[in-house]
């Protein structure tokens, strides 16, 4: 039992990227100006990413590490990527909000990188205790950014309300990993699908059914699904703005590499196929009616791209229930080009609505009215992105929806479908709505609103990154499909 | 198929969408480099569009047989499960589309010239025409059902600001109804789509394919039945139904027409022009080349109450016009009626077997709805031209407060009066030679249907003539002593358009003779499917 460089190598993107972190952390200590740790922070995100493109052009094998606890496959790297992505974006849209409202700026960004971390392993890891502790490596730093407006009651309450919810949430997965290891004896994903299938599990099983509804509940608080969602609203509102977006990416998509990666890997879902396939689907159809819904009244940007990211998930979902249904990786595929398309795009929705909140101090969708002429470049990319969350041709977001239904169409959940593009058709209603306050309405003050170098940047990144992977779609979605195949081949075992 | 680039119909649609960017560019306080900005982009896409015609010859073009065609596989992914996910980049233009596509250029052209003395927010408005024209040329140039369906959505957001910032006083319900409606349409649409796509898989071992070619040949078309509810309904009829709704709001065909009537009155001239001269022409064409042509057995079935609707529409457009105060609802409400000549060609072509018999008149009324689609779009842009001049210069549209104002401006009466006549279909104007195709076509195959619809032509002579009377013609309101003529910019788009109404009336055979093979085309597959 020794550790190898094979291991090593295998984790070096974590690793580099955790030693990034605490290098953020103590360069705070030592260096006065704020914008030193920010680029170090930002250029250091070179390192992992170099490793983990190092890792995905000559992909080692075998790729499994520390005693198949550790998997980098295909799905894990299109995941390591996006994640990366996701940080470096984030550090452009919180800096200069970071700078304003937060006192300890080097906390932010040391927290923000653990949490990546722990992202990056919860799509590699294959064993069900380094996938609980990865989970809790990305959680806790979620938590403590959620309170870093120190004096604002808020945000306090949005912090202790998140650790308490996570915290159940947490147990709840630890329960239905509980049940798995007691039916099988083992806690890799790959000898649990070797034991489910084998042990006469093959007509149903209460206790293997319980496992996968703990398990699916788990992550679904991660993934803010119906009925977990509650805590999403408030906890957005609360939270400083860009903390606001990393959850509304961030935790969502590694919550969702974690829930494929188990019920694919561990194929928990094969011996009660129907029943779950049903279940997943009613959180689907829940989840994205709820959120479409409700969003439409809200009066909070935040509230409201809080409750449409609970929306955005249930269209996710249903590519899971397609695959999950058919054993398939074509669901999957699609919901992980959907992953990438939905994270580019609202973390641009959010660079505008930082940069907003930024000139304003407040968060009202009042706020957003004519925009377009106080700060027309703003307005354009906010729509671009907006429009593109709302599925509008010709924007990526279009794409990433058509083949998400599509490939569930293709697998007979026409109703779900159905369902899906009516609520694509409600969420025109607030993402719309948003567009026409910006170049319709007359502002209620006038006065350009100025925005920062960062904050621009991360809005062209994604303003212009959608047109890209509308033209570059079928790349994209190439990858996605070989990172979907590879996942334990398929349930092909 | 191989990929190759002519360019030509690429350059012709992105050209305005960069023109749009570029205008974005110009300095806020420079509208008139917008102004000229639009008006340079716009004037070398319709030099380019009529390069299209003069470039190559069009004797016998059709689906099968394109010109300019610009091909490049875009996407094709495998994505397990037998699903193909396969989208490619293709162009191309025929007989059906070619008219349109200049047709979009010329009033394209025309409607930034006649917006030359919009002041509000100058710079957006002519970023957002150009953006619209990208639209509407990729619709009509668009091969690939899921790249036509990309580009269908495009017009969408520019047309709806359009709108709801430049329009009347009840702008912003205008745009969000129009708004509506489309989307409506468009998402039931897409699950038509949606079901053609993956029963032609389906039916050819996992060959998926969008490619607007091969699924109109007959060996592409989806076959065999639905089961909805215990009740079975033949596939192509269901496929029919759900596009042809996307089709049907943008036609827009009785009831789906309300929309229509609201976004005419409250859009500026221009917008109007674009949105009765191309964009309702977007449903009437989808409904041509892709209902008639990919579903000749669905458009079979449904084809005795299409013609119904057409009738409908026809007598319903022109009944409700002729009770209009406003002279611009009145015109919103004709193009109701007019389009629907265009239904009740298509229904006459869909209608009977294959009597050998009958072939020459459902290919005539074929030829004549598609002949119609431009010349209404021709004679409704002049005629909204005409009513924004008017409303420029007297601030009212109410035709009951006129009176003989021809004596004030006798420019402009004379192009409303020709373009009023066009629209009655006197002959030697160009709408007499479509509807007397559409209607001579459809008499022995719908011939109630044609005779209720032939009613449409009294009655817009009726509304048409009446609105003459009051308004231009009889003694002088004295209130209208001061009204100053059209002026010289003013006269351009209304010379250009009657001009154009001229020529097509009094040479046919022109656009005819474009159009008839690829009419043919669509008529032979669905002889040959039908039995």
């Amino acid at each position: 039992m020794t550790v190898t460089g094979s291991d090593i190598w295998l984790l070096s993107p974590e690793l580099s990227l955790a030693l990034l972190a605490l290098l953020v952390i103590g360069l705070d200590l030592v260096v006065k100006r704020r914008s030193v740790v920010a680029i170090t922070a930002l250029l250091g995100l070179a390192i992992p990413a170099g490793f983990t493109f190092a890792l995905a052009t000559n992909l080692p094998n075998p790729h499994q590490a520390f005693f198949n606890m550790l998997t980098v496959d295909e799905y894990s790297l299109f995941f390591k990527l996006l994640f990366l992505l996701i940080g470096a974006v984030m550090i452009l849209v919180s800096y200069d909000y970071i700078n304003k409202y937060v006192r300890s700026a080097g906390e932010f960004y040391a927290l923000l990188l653990l949490s990546v971390t722990g992202m990056m392993l919860m799509a590699s890891t294959t064993e069900l205790i380094s996938i609980y502790i990865s989970l809790e490596l990305t959680s806790i730093p979620l938590y403590i950014m959620a309170g870093l407006l120190r004096g604002d009651d808020r945000s306090a309450e949005a912090a202790v309300k998140y650790v308490l919810l996570g915290a159940m949430s947490s147990a709840i997965l630890l329960y239905g990993f509980a049940f798995l290891y007691g039916l099988t004896g083992t806690t890799s994903l790959d000898g649990i699908a070797t034991a489910t299938l084998k042990s006469g599990f093959a007509g149903g099983n209460i206790l293997l059914l319980l496992a996968n509804v703990f398990v699916l509940a788990g992550f679904g608080f991660k993934i803010s699904a119906v009925p977990f969602h509650n805590w999403a609203p408030d906890i957005y509102e609360g939270a400083p703005t860009p903390a606001t977006a990393f959850y509304s990416v961030g935790s969502k998509a590694a919550g969702f590499a974690a829930l494929f990666r188990v019920f694919v890997d561990a194929n928990i879902a094969l011996p009660n196929g129907t029943t779950i396939v049903m279940l997943i689907s009613v959180i689907a159809i829940l989840t994205m009616t709820l959120g479409n819904v409700v969003a439409i009244v809200q009066s909070n940007v935040k509230r409201m791209m809080a409750y449409s990211s609970i929306g955005q998930a249930g269209y996710i979902l249903v590519g899971f229930a397609a695959s999950v249904g058919s054993g398939t990786p074509g669901g999957i595929a699609s919901a992980m080009f959907f992953l990438f398309v939905y994270v580019l795009t609202n973390l641009g929705a959010f660079a505008g609505i930082i940069a907003l909140g930024h000139a304003l101090g407040s968060e009202n969708i009042r706020d957003f009215n004519g925009l377009r002429f106080r700060n027309g470049w703003l307005a354009v990319g906010t729509s671009i992105c907006l429009l593109s969350l709302a599925g509008v041709p010709p924007m990526a977001g279009f794409f990433a929806k058509f083949v998400l239904f599509a490939s569930a169409w293709q697998q007979g959940l026409t109703w779900l479908v159905v369902i899906g593009v009516l609520n694509s058709l409600v969420s025109m209603g607030y993402y719309g709505y948003l567009v026409y306050a910006m170049f319709v309405k007359e502002p209620h003050k006038e006065g350009h609103i100025s925005s920062t170098r960062p904050l621009n940047l991360a809005l062209a990144i994604s303003s212009v990154g959608i047109i890209v992977v509308t033209i570059l779609t079928s790349v994209l979605l190439d990858q996605a499909n070989i990172g979907a195949q590879g996942l334990a081949a398929f349930l092909g075992h | 198929m191989q990929t190759q680039f002519n360019a030509l119909l690429t350059i012709i649609v992105f050209l305005p969408a960069l023109g749009a960017i570029g205008l974005f560019l110009v300095p806020p306080k420079r509208t008139a480099w917008a102004k000229w900005g639009a008006a340079v982009v716009t004037a070398v896409v319709f030099v380019l569009t009529l390069a299209l015609y003069f470039g190559q010859a069009w004797d016998n073009t059709s689906i099968n047989n394109l010109r300019w065609v610009d091909f490049s596989p875009w996407i094709n992914i495998h994505l397990g499960g037998n699903f193909d996910f396969k989208v490619d980049y293709f162009l191309g233009a025929d007989g059906l589309s070619l008219p349109m596509i200049i047709l979009n250029g010329l009033l394209s052209f025309l409607a930034v010239i006649g917006s030359w003395h919009i002041e509000k927010r100058t710079k957006d408005y002519m970023a957002l025409i150009l953006l619209l024209e990208t639209g509407v040329m990729g619709v009509f140039s668009a091969l690939d059902l899921i790249l036509f369906f990309l580009f269908w959505e495009v017009e969408l957001i520019p047309m709806f600001l359009l709108i709801a910032v430049w329009g009347g006083l009840r702008r912003e319900y205008a745009a969000w109804k129009f708004l509506l409606y489309t989307l409506f349409g468009s998402s039931i649409m897409l699950a038509g789509i949606l079901l053609l796509y993956f029963d032609q898989g389906a039916l050819h071992n996992g060959a998926y394919t969008a490619n607007m070619v091969l699924l109109s040949s007959p060996d592409h078309q989806i076959s065999g039945f639905f089961s909805l509810g215990g009740f079975q309904i033949g596939a192509q009829l269901l496929a029919f139904i759900l596009i042809f709704t996307g089709f049907a709001v943008k036609i827009p065909m009785f009831p789906f027409h309300t929309w229509l009537p609201d976004a005419h009155t409250e859009a500026p001239t221009a917008v109007s022009v674009l949105l009765a001269g191309v964009l309702l022409k977007m449903g009437a064409y989808g409904l041509i080349r892709i209902c008639l042509g990919f579903f000749p057995v669905g458009a079979h079935d449904i084809a005795w109450w299409l013609g119904g609707l057409a009738a409908i529409n026809i007598l319903y457009g022109a009944g409700v016009s002729m009770i209009q105060g406003d002279m611009k609802k009145m015109i919103a409400y004709s193009s109701v009626s007019h389009m629907g000549y265009v239904l009740l060609g298509v229904a006459a072509a869909a209608g009977v077997a294959a009597d050998p018999n009958l072939l020459a008149f459902r290919q005539a009324a074929l030829t004549g709805a598609a002949l119609q689609m431009f010349t209404h779009g021709s004679i409704t842009g002049l005629l909204f031209f005409c009513v924004g001049v008017v409303y420029e210069k007297a601030h009212t549209r109410e035709i009951d407060i006129f009176g003989g104002i021809t004596k004030r401006m006798p420019k402009l009466a004379t192009m409303f009066s020709i373009a009023c006549l066009a629209s009655l279909g006197l002959p030697a104007l160009s709408g007499f030679v479509a509807e007397y195709l559409v209607f001579t076509g459809s008499f022995p195959i719908w011939t109630t249907w044609t005779i209720l619809g032939a009613f449409g032509i009294v009655l817009t002579a009726g509304y048409l003539l009446w609105m003459l009377k009051r308004a231009f013609y009889g003694p002088l309101n004295p209130k209208w002593a001061a009204l100053p003529d059209a002026s010289t910019l003013e006269m351009v788009p209304l010379i250009s358009l009657v001009a154009v109404i001229l020529l097509f009336g009094i040479f046919p055979g022109l656009l005819v003779s474009i159009i008839q093979p690829s009419v043919s085309q669509i008529l032979t597959t669905m002889v040959a499917v039908i039995h």
